[in-house]
């Protein structure tokens, strides 16, 4: 809440000063520039520092603490690898689920009902089942992340491919098109823009997947030392572990969202 | 979509409930037949004892209010306050340019990534679960507030106010019955993101509540604790699905 | 010796639904037609009528009821891609090719060998003027010029027949009035066999050499109209006293399945 009338009031100071607004790119600069002179000042002269650290001293520590330090890297390193592992399972598992599954009538009016019942379950109920059998190491990250990012693909393939238009269709065989011609020139290409989309929210659900199986195995990995910083209320640490964190997560959008425009051309 | 019949619905149900009938014939042949580890799978029967037992003395209300009541009082916050910030940025076709792709990108950052942040804060008590799941659910429904808002026609606002339309009339006549179905829709996400949110918080760190059951069951290996909390987690959570789209469907009955 | 018809419809019935069922639909009752090489036949009628069911099966992509429609002396079982090419009203331009790859996958379905793909697309391009759109995707045209290019596509194909089923009625006026020139041009050009359906008065006359007249549905042949004009046709026709009395003529046969047509949809629309 007083987010927002943060921004209302910085917005109103930027708009006054150029009297027309500034494009939004600019806007959001000074929004972000603003709450980072708040932080500080608020920090400095308020804050506890068991609580809160001033933007300044996060970054010192992201330099001196986080990156410099072997077993912290080491932990977001690895994060980063287990998410780049989840991520490629879980789509090469989902594509031909979602083929499968959407491809005739039948397979979906059977299968689907199944897909959609496992979709409604929370997946966080059975975490602790995941780490369980899979153990503290890697695997069950891998593994509880693949199972986030599937849902997302597989609802997207069988939609893709319940609705190719069958004009299209009907155009492709009116020039002669045999099946599987129909298949390659017109329902996969029809497909590949749903699944698309599906890849950036499986990307985040992955994403998902794995943090959540970092965060609760607190022996080790970047559960561990959010757990120590935490624990000894060392806060310009852990807002740096998050932050580094954070980018990560935006790159990885940024490019799956770049590899969905690329492949999007078309769409004029 | 095409509406879908009662008669689809029933087969897609009837298919659900086969393929649970399927999995428990599956689980009681693994465990009882095939012997499958007990502490990965145990027994159908040790599991419908533990649940019993839980139900029968009890142990399952304390818990349950917890995490019940966090999730409503999370909900609460982020309903009111996504629903109020949606509304006040779109008022400003310029804030809704300034803020929405900044709300949008930190949508996309999963705020698991902050839970840290929030224990540190309140502590592990169902206070920071309450603020963690408010904090998630606040994006989808200001979002979906921001959009249904800013996505009324133009030609319903201007054919309103040549008919003389005051503000407060523009608002309740036009504003929100055109915006009304996108925040609905705002809010059913928010509000399983809330449920998830909760749940997830208590499992990773908390003393309270059903999440905290189940993690805390695993700690202590006792599988078949486990997972009679989960079949209890997961038996509220449908009911929960259900009643949410029951809810909607009466709003969409009543809307026409 | 060979059939002289091009495309012989031989008392072609088609229902949707099953008797008895809540929704049988009869679409066209028994409708026999012979279209002669190099003719252009205008199909004409209320909304709704079966024209466009008629037209698919015509092409194969329905297999009537009864009756059955030859190509020569060809039943027509399916589509027949080296006789027929088709034009549909809407967009049927793949959205993910460019144009030049759109005509190559058409040749491609045709079974057309690689190496005559590039020269057969630009010249079917060029006879329509849009050879500078040939790496455009779709989705950057407007509609008239999407349907320049599916009329060039058609084309390409280089069929004897062209199926075409209102592919000027998302236009506006003034690009359906420059489309139907150009098309009047190509046929006095190429000779082809054109089955037209449309529900445009103006452009049935302008276009074709025979219109045939439908009732409401089902589809029955109302009348037949000779035009008995020459192509290439130009405004000088459009706008003489000869082509106002035909498309008076239609519009008295026309009113009353028009209206009736639309008593159809006011019953079914009526509850109860």
């Amino acid at each position: 809440m007083s987010a927002s009338l943060d921004a209302a009031t910085a917005g109103r100071l930027a708009r006054g000063a150029a009297r027309r607004p500034l494009p939004p790119v600019f806007a959001r600069l000074a929004i972000l520039i603003a709450l980072l002179a708040l932080w500080e000042f608020y920090a400095r002269m308020f804050g506890d520092p068991a609580f809160v650290r001033p933007p300044t001293e996060v970054v010192h520590a992201l330099f001196g603490k986080i990156l410099a330090e072997d077993t912290v890297r080491q932990a977001i390193l690895l994060t980063f690898w287990e998410l780049a592992v989840a991520f490629a399972l879980a789509v090469a598992i989902a594509l031909p689920v979602g083929l499968v599954v959407g491809a005739t009538r039948f397979t979906h009016r059977s299968l689907f009902p199944v897909v959609l019942l496992l979709y409604a379950i929370p997946q966080v109920t059975v975490l602790p089942l995941f780490i369980l059998i899979f153990g503290l190491g890697p695997a069950g990250k891998i593994a509880f992340g693949v199972s986030h990012g599937v849902f997302p693909i597989v609802v997207n393939v069988v939609a893709g491919l319940r609705n190719v238009n069958p004009l299209f269709v009907n155009s492709a065989r009116s020039m002669g098109a045999n099946r599987l011609q129909i298949v390659r020139r017109v329902v996969l290409p029809s497909v590949i823009g749903s699944f698309f989309a599906g890849l950036r929210l499986s990307m985040t659900m992955t994403l998902l997947g794995v943090l959540l199986a970092e965060l609760y195995v607190s022996t080790a990995g970047i559960g561990y030392f959010t757990q120590l910083y935490s624990e000894t209320f060392d806060p310009a640490p852990l807002f740096a572990l998050i932050t580094v964190l954070a980018l990560m997560a935006i790159a990885l959008n940024e490019a799956v969202r770049r590899a969905e425009l690329r492949s999007s051309r078309w769409r004029g | 979509m095409a509406a879908t019949t009662a008669r689809e619905i029933l087969g897609t149900r009837a298919i659900q409930a086969g393929f649970i009938a399927g999995g428990m014939a599956l689980w009681y042949y693994a465990t009882d037949v095939a012997g499958v580890s007990h502490l990965f799978l145990p027994k159908i029967g040790s599991v419908y004892r533990e649940l019993s037992e839980l139900i029968v003395k009890g142990a399952v209300l304390a818990p349950l209010r917890v995490t019940l009541t966090s999730v409503a009082i999370s909900y609460f916050i982020a309903a009111v306050g996504g629903i109020g910030a949606g509304y006040l940025v779109a008022r400003s076709a310029y804030l809704v340019r300034v803020l929405e792709p900044v709300f949008a990108g930190m949508f996309a950052i999963p705020i698991t990534l902050f839970f840290p942040l929030f224990v540190l804060y309140f502590g592990i008590g169902a206070e920071s679960k309450i603020a963690y799941g408010a904090a998630y659910a606040f994006f989808p429904i200001a979002l979906n507030t921001i959009a249904g808002f800013g996505n009324v026609e133009r030609r319903l606002i201007d054919s309103a106010r040549s008919m003389g339309a005051s503000d407060a009339q523009l608002f309740r006549r036009v504003l929100l019955p055109a915006a009304f179905p996108v925040i609905l829709t705002g809010l059913r996400i928010g509000f399983f993101i809330c449920f998830a949110s909760v749940l997830g918080g208590e499992t990773l760190l908390s003393r309270t509540g059903l999440g905290h059951q189940i993690a805390y069951a695993a700690e202590l290996m006792e599988s078949a604790r486990m997972y009679a909390w989960i079949v209890l987690v997961i038996v509220i959570s449908t009911s929960l699905n259900a009643l949410v789209s029951r809810i909607e469907t009466y709003q969409q009955r009543w809307q026409q | 010796m060979a059939n002289a018809a091009a495309v012989t419809i031989d008392r072609v019935s088609h229902d949707f639904g099953s008797a008895g069922d809540a929704r049988h639909v009869k679409a066209i009752d028994n409708i026999s037609l012979d279209v002669a090489r190099g003719e252009f036949v205008a199909l004409l009628g209320p909304s709704g009528c079966g024209k466009s069911t008629l037209l698919n099966i015509v092409g194969g992509l329905l297999q009537p009821t009864a009756g059955e429609v030859r190509v020569g002396d060809v039943v027509v079982r399916g589509p027949l891609p080296h006789d027929i090419a088709f034009v549909f009203q809407e967009n049927t331009l793949f959205p993910w090719n460019t144009i030049v790859q759109n005509f190559h996958v058409a040749l491609e379905f045709q079974g057309v060998p690689k190496r005559e793909w590039n020269e057969r697309s630009m010249r079917a391009l060029q006879s329509v003027g849009m050879q500078g759109f040939a790496a455009h995707y779709p989705g950057q045209l407007s509609v008239g010029m999407k349907q320049r290019i599916q009329m060039a596509r058609a084309i390409c194909l280089e069929t004897a027949i062209l199926l075409m089923d209102e592919p000027f009625a998302a236009l506006d006026e003034q690009t359906r009035m420059v489309l139907g020139e150009d098309l009047s041009v190509l046929l006095a050009k190429t000779g082809k066999t054109i089955v037209f359906v449309t529900h445009s008065l103006a452009e049935a006359v302008f276009l074709a050499d025979r219109i045939v007249v439908t009732t409401a549905r089902p589809a029955r042949i109302k009348k037949i109209l000779e035009v008995g004009e020459a192509h290439p046709r130009d405004r000088r026709f459009m706008t003489s006293d000869k082509f106002n009395a035909l498309r008076n003529e239609l519009y008295e046969l026309l009113h009353d399945e028009i209206r009736q047509t639309v008593e159809m949809m006011r019953d079914v629309s009526r509850p109860g």
